[in-house]
């Protein structure tokens, strides 16, 4: 059985935001508004940060994609009183939306922010709706969505292998942010295949430079990043990977 | 409308679908042709119900013409993703180009023929049939063809061919419209290295790269491609982790990805590069014969060189130290194969050609001109001569000419396609103005743009998902390459592509085209490429040859390599100069392309207003970046409104304090400030172009929008600024980092 996972490597992120927009096509994620970003209610399963480090004119700004983390030992699960926030046998934390009652516990005990609630019902003028992606439901207002690592990939991929009698192979469907990406920064895949891309990064390169955001809080994200290359970069204690 | 809603109303009233026409503009509903959809009979031939068809076709050249698929379901158009197969891209693509969905289903598209019915600019328009729009344009032309004016974007392959036989046939003048930099650009491509076409990069096998600000991630030429280079650049390669130094007066969001910044005073990019020339020569760090064709662009001699342009006579110009200069020049000298690429910023000063020939020669004296891990240079298109490949936009200065032929009445009738002259023009260009005093306008826009609505036709062109296409991308990959654009799903509303309308209006002009359709000159085109008997493309016949092109998106030859270059005229060093007194008018003021809405021909599409900028993370609008200590000096911060004020004229902006804005620039993104373009680009922030002097770059007379002054007002009121920053707690933590850093391997 698959364990899905993703590699995204933050030298090679140029903070372009077409992982943003690639996820709001293929997830129907409502439009973000001008009102919606001043209500501070805007919806990015995948999102673009910046931190600024230093001062004029030794400044950087450093971007970083953020993702759910699709943690192993998620906190957001235990707390939905319905059971709409579940962990699927995949390694996928998964929201179920039509359990979803909206009490927003698990958006609570989030530490990445990446849930989001429906505080109103999404609309879209009727001609935009005819891009809608059949395969994702349109989450109703009360409900919490979130990034699904494109369950309906996935769906689409192991009924094909099935109907075809054989095994997935390695890296035969990616998600949409990775898809997009033009640096090839996001990799996503099965952590349990020893050739997917994602295993061979998760053996390499993420032994060299790799950490998790929020680590030490121990819930074991299935995202992992790799550093951000610095000629100026301190020199660095060890740190725990 | 939803259907239901259409049912009842078509139930209620014996005339339901009168309903959908005479308003123009599809609104929020689904044109009454589409209904159709539910009829067997009307079915796309190879629609097959619950199951996905994916098409390949090509993004818009403002974006770099690669190659796209487009996945349709029932019909629709559902998702772009990159064409894995395209040269160009390898399956990778953008946002502008995810977005193109939203453009063939917005709901503000010109859903027909529209004929004004009010004053001009009333924006009050009735539907009419295309016979009548048809004939009407024709009786037009045939009155005054030689006071006829054709405004296009470039144009190349299909419609390139289309449009120069129509415009050959007719008599009528034709003008193209891009941004000024590249006009800039590729003069400075032909000069420097004797092509007509853009460059591209070989990054993957390059250890430094050395942009003087060109944003060639986000919005320079060809992002995807380049992008794409760059991650094989940066981590590709096992032993070398490529360098990337950015020099420029913004940290833009590329910038933002460099090694080193260094600032520098807007337009000091070329005295930059020459310095760096004069360092890697006196250090003996290049040899010798590498500099004639450097010396040979510039028109300088190496006497003149090292007494004009050492370290500490122009440091202080540049806003360098010379030991910074030393620097750069020595790591550019000795890490190679190292690249310099300018652009952007640099060639919207009022020296921006020299700035660019500068930068680009530079590429000579360290041997990277066509070599590997070099700048590549194109070949020319590989379509029959007497095509306009590449064809370049007019400058800025022939724009001033052809307003004023417009307003004295020299031109009578102005037909545009696609280009929006009225906004992308400066008001000083005087345009507008003339524009709205035409004789006639036809504009063959899918929205109401500004010049749109200054039109008395509209006769909307179809969408690039709905249309044929055959075009040569440029930059591209080093070779030959073309990309087939074909419609993925049926016309969306009654629109018609620009190729077939001017070939309609030939015949009725009694001057045929060698085409029937848009469609049959994309085929052609496609049969020239099969008589050259290379590339990738091989089949039996004609129709195989066409289908198989089609499938992979396009035809290229990887043999098919730029000849040698060579300098073909020089460019004198050059000062940048601006408008407006430095006491009067303190700051510079930096306009810049925006990273998704470009210069504001992708403002009326919903995701890419709501995608944040990368730096400032601002959306829906337009703001000022101000230095946190120039802020604090004249006491503003984030959201406070303050006035522009040039020697042009003025604009109220919020303020965006950035903590990496030089003190003394200004920067102002474009992209917005649109008084039309549908409902998500109408009235929101202000269009930079509206503050810049008219000032032109002095070789090639195009718009140097860089090249104006500024001074700020108070106005002692707020504005909330829409962004993504702080919409959740995000912060560096101390003990755990949100963003790690590590050295390079040594």
């Amino acid at each position: 059985m698959p364990r899905w996972g993703m590699v995204i490597d933050l030298d090679r992120c140029i903070g372009c935001g077409a992982c943003v927009v690639a996820c709001q096509a293929e997830n129907n994620v409502p439009i973000n508004t001008e009102d919606v970003y001043h209500q501070r209610r805007a919806i990015e399963w995948i999102r673009l940060e910046r931190y600024w480090e230093g001062e004029y004119p030794d400044i950087k700004a450093r971007y970083i994609p953020v993702p759910c983390m699709h943690c192993q030992n998620a906190p957001c699960e235990p707390v939905c009183p319905v059971y709409a926030t579940y962990h699927t046998s995949e390694g996928i934390n998964m929201q179920v939306y039509n359990r979803c009652i909206g009490t927003r516990y698990c958006s609570i005990n989030c530490q990445w922010h990446v849930r989001f609630f429906n505080f109103w019902e999404p609309k879209w003028p009727d001609s935009l709706k005819n891009q809608l992606n059949p395969n994702v439901t349109v989450r109703s207002r009360g409900v919490m969505e979130k990034c699904t690592f494109c369950i309906q990939r996935i769906v689409k991929a192991e009924h094909q292998a099935k109907l075809e009698g054989r095994q997935l192979r390695a890296d035969e469907f990616t998600t949409a942010c990775a898809q997009a990406c033009p640096t090839d920064a996001i990799v996503f895949g099965d952590l349990d295949n020893p050739e997917s891309r994602v295993a061979r990064l998760v053996s390499t390169a993420v032994n060299e430079r790799g950490y998790r955001l929020l680590e030490d809080l121990g819930t074991e994200p299935s995202v992992y990043y790799l550093k951000k290359v610095d000629l100026e970069a301190p020199v660095e204690e060890h740190s725990s990977h | 409308m939803r259907r239901r809603e259409f049912l009842k109303l078509a139930a209620t009233s014996a005339t339901g679908a009168v309903l959908f026409t005479g308003c123009g503009s599809i609104g929020n509903g689904n044109p009454p042709s589409e209904f159709k959809i539910e009829s067997p009979v009307w079915n796309p031939n190879d629609l097959r119900y619950g199951r996905d068809a994916w098409f390949a076709t090509a993004a818009p050249a403002s974006v770099g013409g690669y190659g796209i698929i487009v996945r349709v379901f029932e019909g629709r158009a559902k998702k772009v993703e990159g064409n894995p197969d395209f040269p160009i891209n390898f399956g990778r693509s953008c946002a502008k180009a995810q977005a193109l969905v939203q453009e063939l289903y917005h709901p503000d598209r010109v859903g027909a023929p529209l004929r004004l019915a009010g004053q001009r600019g009333s924006g009050q328009y009735r539907a009419v049939g295309w016979d009548e729009a048809l004939g009407e344009v024709a009786s037009l032309i045939r009155q005054a063809p030689g006071s006829t004016l054709l405004v296009t974007e470039p144009l190349n392959g299909a419609l390139g061919a289309i449009v120069e036989q129509f415009v050959r046939a007719t008599g009528i003048q034709h003008a193209s419209l891009e941004p000024d930099e590249r006009v800039v650009l590729r003069e400075a491509m032909r000069r420097a290295f004797g092509v007509e076409s853009f460059p591209t990069l070989d990054l993957a096998n390059a250890r430094l790269l050395v942009s003087f600000s060109a944003d060639f991630l986000h919005t320079w030429i060809s992002p995807v491609q380049f992008a794409r280079a760059y991650g094989a650049f940066r981590q590709g390669r096992p032993a070398v982790r490529g360098t990337y130094y950015h020099v420029g007066p913004r940290l833009s969001g590329t910038a933002a990805n460099a090694d080193r910044w260094l600032p520098i005073r807007p337009g000091a990019e070329g005295l930059v590069a020459l310095s760096m020339a004069q360092v890697m020569l006196e250090e003996g760090l290049v040899e010798e014969t590498s500099a004639v064709p450097f010396f040979q662009a510039l028109g300088l001699t190496p006497d003149q060189l090292a007494t004009d342009f050492a370290p500490e006579r122009v440091a202080e110009a540049t806003g360098l130290s010379a030991e910074q200069i030393r620097e750069l020049a020595r790591a550019f000298a000795e890490q190679r194969p190292s690249i310099a690429i300018a652009g952007t910023s640099a060639a919207a000063s009022t020296n921006g050609l020299f700035n660019l020939v500068a930068v680009f020669a530079l590429n000579y004296l360290v041997g990277s001109v066509g070599s590997e891990g070099g700048l590549i240079l194109n070949p020319a298109s590989p379509l029959p001569d007497e095509l306009p490949a590449n064809r370049s936009g007019d400058a800025y200065r022939h724009w001033v000419e052809l307003a004023q032929q417009i307003a004295g009445g020299q031109i009578t009738t102005v037909l545009v396609h696609r280009a929006n002259p009225v906004y992308s023009l400066p008001p000083a260009s005087g345009f507008r103005d003339a524009l709205r005093g035409a004789g006639s306008v036809v504009s063959f826009s899918s929205f109401r743009d500004e010049t749109t609505m200054l039109a008395d036709l509209v006769l909307p062109d179809q969408t690039l998902l709905e249309q044929w296409g055959l075009v040569v991308p440029d930059p591209g990959p080093g070779y030959e390459v073309v990309a087939v654009q074909q419609p993925v799903v049926n016309p969306f509303v009654d629109s018609r592509a620009f190729g077939d309308v001017l070939i309609q209006l030939a015949a009725q002009l009694g001057q045929p085209l060698p085409w029937p359709n848009q469609e049959e000159a994309v085929r052609a085109l496609a049969d020239a490429l099969r008589g050259l008997g290379r590339g990738n493309v091989t089949a039996e016949n004609p129709r195989a040859y066409f289908v198989t092109m089609q499938a992979q998106g396009g035809w290229w030859d990887e043999r098919a390599r730029a000849g040698e270059a060579r300098p073909q005229a020089a460019t004198a060093p050059a000062n940048p100069e601006f408008a407006g007194e430095p006491g009067q008018f303190p700051f510079y003021l930096l306009p810049f392309p925006s990273d998704s809405l470009g210069y504001g021909e992708f403002a009326h599409l919903p995701w890419l207003q709501g995608l944040p900028e990368p730096v400032s993370t601002n959306v829906w609008g337009t703001w000022v970046e101000i230095n946190p200590r120039t802020a604090r000096d004249i006491g503003v911060e984030t959201g406070d409104l303050v006035r522009v004020v040039t020697p042009q004229g003025s604009a109220e902006l919020p303020v965006y304090v950035n903590p990496a804005a030089m003190p003394d620039v200004l920067s102002v993104p474009m992209g917005q400030g649109h008084t039309a373009f549908g409902r998500y680009a109408e009235g929101r922030g202000v269009n930079p172009l509206e503050l810049v002097a008219p000032q032109v770059e002095r070789e090639t007379g195009a718009l140097a929008w860089a090249a104006t002054r500024c001074r700020l007002e108070l106005t002692g009121r707020r504005m909330r600024i829409a962004r993504f920053e702080g919409q959740i707690p995000a912060f560096q933590l101390e003990e755990f980092p949100i963003v790690q850093v590590t050295r390079p391997r040594s």
